[in-house]
C-alpha cells in the first residue's frame, strides 16, 4: 500500500513539475472568469458595487489572483471605501509585490487615510536582504533550492563517474559552489518561511482606534489610528491585541474591527 | 381753633392761680425708648421746674453711664410768666438683657426732697442696627436699597447668568452723587460688563411691591469657569444723598442735608453645577448652549496645488469663546495650514449669541480623492439638560490634475520606483481585464511531502552512485591492478637473473630467453623451450592476446636466440631488456 503511495508520487512528479510553469487549473474554471469578465464588465460601466459582489463571489469560490484583488481595491476606492480599498491592494501586492499599476493605484487609496505613519529606515543589511529576498516568489525560492540540489548531485554522480583528471576537478569544484548555493538558498527560503509564519498583518476597519500602552484601561492612552492603517499583529491577551506600525510604535487596541492579510 | 383758645385761656388762668398759692413743682425722669437692644444707647432725663440742689441719681446699677451727667437750664419769660427748667441729662446702655428697673433719682427743691417714679425699661437682644433716633440714618436705610439681581442663582458650569445692580431709592430721600468704593472682580467667572451710558431713573420701579425710584447701575454677563458654590464679591456703592431733617426753616419746611452713605449689595453666592457625567459624549469640549454645527468646502473638485478652504462653523447662543471648535482630522497627504480664527459674538443681557469659525486652508500635493470624516461636535443644552451632538456631513475633495503620489515613497524596497512614480503624471489605473484565477488554497510546496521527496531523492542517488562505484567498479578495477602487480612482479622475478648478466651480452640474452620460456610456462602452463615460435604465437592468439604484441614477444625471443651467437651493442640490451619487461605486463593484461 505505501510503495503504491511513493509510486504515485514518483509519477505525479513530471506532472507537477509542469504544472509548476503552466498555471494550474480546475474544474469549473471557465465559469469562474466569465465571472470575473462580467465583474470587470460591471465595473467598467461604474456599477462598482456590482462588480464587488461579482469579484468577491469569485473569492468565495476560492479562486485569486493579483489582478482580482487589483479591481477589488480599485473597486472600493470608487466607492471611497478607504479601508477595503487599501485591505485588497494589500492582498495583490502580497501576490505581485512589484506591480506597477497596484503600486500606483495603491498609493491612491492611502491618500485617503488620515494617518501618516512613516515607515522606520532600515539597516543597509536589512536592506540587502530585503532585496534579496525579493527577488523571487517564495515557491519560486524552494523550487530553486530543490533544482540547485539537482544540479549539484548530477554534477557529483559526473564526478564520481568520470576519469578524465581535468574534467572531475571542474566537476568537482563546480559541484562544490552549487552545494554551497543550495545551502544558501535553502537558508534564505526558511528565514522567509519562518517570517511569514511570525508576522501577520492586516488593515484596521474601525474608523478610529485608540491605542493604549497596556492591555487595561490604567495604561497610558498613546495615539489614535484611524481606518486604512497596516498593522503587525504581536500578542492578544483577552480582548486586547498588542499591535506595532510601521513606525515602530507598538501598543494595544481593544475591541477594532481590523483583517487580517494572510 | 375756638376751643383750642379757650383751653389755653383757662388754662393761663389757672397756672396763674396755682402759681400764685404755691407754685407746682414737678420733678420727672423721662426715657427716649422703654424696650431697647442690648447695645442700643439710652436717654434718661431727669427734668425739674424749680431750681433744686443735692441731685442725686438713681444708681445705675444694670447700667453703664456712657456720658453724663449734663447740666440744662433753661429760663424763659412769655407775657410775663416765667417758665424755668432744668435737666440732667444721661447717656446708658444697658449691662443685661431682661427687664431692668431704672430707680428713683432724689432732688431737694426748697427744702422738700422730690422724687422721681421707677421706670422698668426692657432690655432685649441686640439689634442689628443701633439706632440713633437723631440720626438720618434710620431714614435713608428705610428709603434706599442696593440690589444685585441675579437671573439664575443655581446655573450649569458654563452656562450664562446676568447679574443686574439696580438701586432702589424714594421719597424723601434724592441722590446727588455716587461713586463706586468697590467693583466686584469677578474672579472665578467669565465676565463681560454691558456699557450702560447716562445712569437714567425709572420712576416707576418698584422694590418688594412698594414703589420707588429704580437706577441699573451696571449690567454683567458672567459664565462660571468653576463647580461649586462661587461668592459674587459685592459691589458697594458711597452715595451722596439729601435728607429732609427734622428741622424746618423759616417757611415751615424741612430743611434739607446732605448725608454720605455707603451702601453694598452683600456677598452673594451662586451654586455652581457640575455638567452631568452620563452620557457625555467624547467629543464634548465645553460648548454650553444651543448651537448650529457645520463644516463647509469653499470648493470639493480643483487640481493639486491649488488652495480650498474648509470652514468649521459653529453659530448659536451659548459660551461661544469659551471652547474650541472640534479639529478635522484631514489625510495625511494634503497640506494643511493653522486655522484662521474668526468670532463674531455679540454680548447681549442674553448671553454670547453669534457665530465662531476656524478656516483651514488645504492645498493639495498629489491628486486623487481625499475624503474630508465626518466631525462630531458636541454641546450641553442647559435648558434641556442633556447633551445633544452635531456631525457633519462626510465630504469628498477632487483633486483631478497634478502628479500622483506613492506610498513607494518610504519603502527603500522601491526607492528607485518612486522617482519613476511621481514624475509619471498619471490617473488613477484601469483595473487588470486579466481573468486568469488560481487556487486560494494552494498547498505550500516548501517542506510539504513532495518538497522532501524532491530533496532526498538526488541525496539518495548520489549516495547509491557512490556506493556503486565503490562496490561494483571498484571491484573489477581492482583486480586488474592486482594482476597487473602480480605480473609485473613476475616479469621482475624472471627478469632479474637476466638483469643481474646485463655486463655479459651472451649470458644475459641466455637468463632473457629462459626467462621468457619460464613466463610462459608459469602462464600456459605448457613446457615452450621445445615448441616452435608459430606454435608459440598461436597459442598466444588463442590466449587472446593481440596479435602485435604476440609477434613482438616472437621477435623478442628469436632475437634472444640470434644474440646468443651475434655479439651486439650493450644499448640494445638496455633496450631489450625494457622491451621484454613491457611484453610481459601487456600479456598478463591480456590474458
Amino acid at each position: 500500500m505505501k510503495k503504491q503511495k511513493a509510486i504515485r508520487y514518483f509519477v505525479s512528479l513530471p506532472s507537477f513539475l509542469f504544472l509548476l510553469f503552466v498555471n494550474t487549473t480546475s474544474f469549473g474554471q471557465a465559469s469562474l472568469e466569465s465571472l470575473v469578465a462580467e465583474g470587470n464588465e460591471a465595473y467598467n460601466a461604474g456599477e462598482y458595487q456590482k462588480a464587488i459582489s461579482l469579484y468577491e463571489q469569485t473569492l468565495a469560490m476560492g479562486q485569486h489572483s493579483a489582478a482580482l484583488y487589483f479591481n477589488l481595491g480599485n473597486a472600493y476606492y470608487k466607492q471611497n471605501k478607504v479601508a477595503e480599498s487599501i485591505f485588497y491592494f494589500e492582498k495583490a501586492k502580497q501576490l505581485s509585490p512589484n506591480d506597477e499599476n497596484i503600486l500606483f493605484n495603491s498609493a491612491f487609496a492611502q491618500n485617503m487615510t488620515i494617518d501618516s505613519i512613516e515607515d522606520l529606515p532600515l539597516s543597509q543589511i536589512a536592506q540587502l536582504q530585503n532585496r534579496l529576498f525579493s527577488m523571487f516568489s517564495f515557491f519560486s525560492w524552494s523550487v530553486i533550492t530543490i533544482i540547485l540540489l539537482w544540479i549539484f548531485v548530477v554534477l557529483f554522480i559526473g564526478y564520481i563517474f568520470f576519469k578524465t583528471e581535468a574534467l572531475k576537478r571542474t566537476l568537482f569544484f563546480s559541484g562544490l559552489v552549487t552545494l554551497l548555493l543550495f545551502i544558501g538558498c535553502f537558508m534564505i527560503t526558511f528565514t522567509i518561511d519562518q517570517q511569514n509564519k511570525n508576522t501577520h498583518y492586516a488593515i484596521l476597519f474601525s474608523t478610529e482606534t485608540e491605542i493604549w500602552s497596556e492591555p487595561n484601561q490604567q495604561g497610558e492612552f498613546l495615539f489614535t489610528l484611524h481606518e486604512g492603517a497596516k498593522i503587525q499583529l504581536l500578542d492578544d491577551l483577552e480582548d486586547w491585541q498588542k499591535i506595532r506600525i510601521a513606525n515602530g510604535s507598538e501598543g494595544w487596541i481593544k475591541n477594532a474591527v481590523f483583517r487580517k492579510l494572510d | 381753633m375756638m376751643l383750642r383758645f379757650t383751653v389755653q385761656f383757662l388754662m393761663f388762668f389757672l397756672v396763674l392761680g396755682t402759681s400764685a398759692l404755691e407754685a407746682q413743682i414737678r420733678f420727672d425722669a423721662k426715657v427716649s425708648k422703654k424696650r431697647l437692644g442690648l447695645n442700643e444707647r439710652l436717654r434718661v432725663d431727669f427734668e425739674m421746674n424749680e431750681n433744686g440742689d443735692n441731685f442725686n441719681p438713681p444708681p445705675f446699677v444694670d447700667f453703664q453711664v456712657i456720658s453724663g451727667p449734663q447740666q440744662a437750664v433753661s429760663r424763659s419769660w412769655v407775657n410775663g410768666v416765667q417758665s424755668f427748667s432744668k435737666t440732667y441729662t444721661y447717656f446708658l446702655t444697658p449691662k443685661k438683657k431682661g427687664t431692668v428697673r431704672l430707680g428713683q433719682a432724689e432732688i431737694t427743691i426748697n427744702g422738700e426732697v422730690y422724687k422721681t417714679s421707677p421706670i422698668d425699661i426692657e432690655v432685649i437682644n441686640a439689634v442689628e442696627k443701633p439706632n440713633d433716633p437723631n440720626n438720618v440714618d434710620g431714614l435713608i436705610d428705610g428709603n434706599i436699597h442696593l440690589v444685585a439681581e441675579i437671573s439664575n442663582t443655581n446655573p450649569y458650569l458654563n452656562e450664562g447668568i446676568t447679574v443686574i445692580y439696580k438701586l432702589y431709592f424714594r421719597n424723601p430721600i434724592s441722590v446727588s452723587d455716587v461713586s463706586e468704593l468697590e467693583a466686584p472682580s469677578y474672579g472665578d467667572f467669565w465676565s463681560h460688563l454691558i456699557k450702560i451710558g447716562r445712569a437714567e431713573i425709572n420712576m416707576r420701579g418698584s422694590y418688594k411691591g412698594e414703589p420707588y425710584n429704580e437706577v441699573v447701575w451696571r449690567k454683567a454677563v458672567l459664565y462660571p469657569q468653576k463647580t461649586g458654590p462661587l461668592k459674587l464679591e459685592p459691589l458697594t456703592l458711597n452715595l451722596s444723598l439729601s435728607v429732609p431733617s427734622n428741622r424746618r426753616d423759616l417757611f415751615g419746611r424741612r430743611i434739607l442735608t446732605q448725608s454720605q452713605k455707603t451702601l453694598t449689595t452683600g456677598q452673594r453666592i451662586i451654586n455652581v453645577k457640575e455638567l452631568p457625567l452620563r452620557n457625555k459624549p467624547e467629543s464634548f469640549t465645553g460648548a454650553v448652549g444651543q448651537f448650529d454645527f457645520d463644516i463647509i468646502l469653499d470648493k470639493d473638485a480643483l487640481k493639486a496645488s491649488e488652495s480650498f478652504q474648509a470652514k468649521v462653523k459653529v453659530k448659536g447662543k451659548g459660551n461661544l469663546k469659551l471652547f474650541n471648535l472640534p479639529k478635522i482630522s484631514f489625510p495625511n497627504t494634503l497640506e494643511v495650514y493653522e486655522p484662521e480664527h474668526d468670532e463674531q459674538v455679540k454680548i447681549t443681557l442674553s448671553g454670547m449669541e453669534g457665530t465662531i469659525e476656524d478656516n483651514y486652508t488645504i492645498v493639495p500635493q498629489f491628486q486623487g480623492k481625499y475624503p474630508i470624516p465626518s466631525v462630531a461636535f458636541s454641546y450641553f443644552d442647559p435648558t434641556s439638560a442633556s447633551y445633544k451632538t452635531l456631525n457633519s456631513q462626510d465630504l469628498l475633495v477632487d483633486v483631478f490634475d497634478g502628479p500622483t503620489s506613492s506610498t513607494a515613497r518610504n519603502n527603500p524596497q522601491f526607492q528607485n520606483r518612486k522617482q519613476l512614480l511621481t514624475t509619471n503624471e498619471g490617473a488613477f489605473r484601469f483595473i487588470n481585464l486579466d481573468t486568469k484565477l488560481n487556487l486560494i488554497k494552494r498547498e505550500i510546496f516548501w517542506m510539504s511531502r513532495l518538497f522532501w521527496i524532491l530533496i532526498l531523492t538526488p541525496i539518495l542517488l548520489l549516495f547509491t552512485s557512490y556506493l556503486f562505484k565503490k562496490f561494483v567498479l571498484g571491484k573489477s578495477q581492482d583486480t586488474q591492478t592486482q594482476k597487473q602487480r602480480k605480473a609485473a612482479q613476475l616479469a621482475k622475478k624472471y627478469l632479474s637473473s637476466a638483469k643481474k648478466e646485463a655486463q655479459n651480452q651472451a649470458r644475459f640474452y641466455e637468463a632473457l630467453e629462459r626467462a621468457l620460456h619460464n613466463y610462459l610456462k608459469a602462464k600456459l602452463k605448457i613446457e615452450t623451450t621445445e615448441i616452435s615460435k608459430s606454435k608459440i604465437k598461436k597459442l598466444l592468439l588463442e590466449k587472446q592476446v593481440d596479435q602485435r604484441t604476440a609477434l613482438d614477444f616472437i621477435i623478442l625471443i628469436e632475437n634472444c636466440e640470434r644474440a646468443r651467437y651475434a655479439p651486439e651493442s650493450s644499448v640494445i640490451i638496455q633496450d631489450d631488456f625494457e622491451k621484454a619487461s613491457g611484453l610481459i605486463v601487456k600479456i598478463d593484461r591480456q590474458l
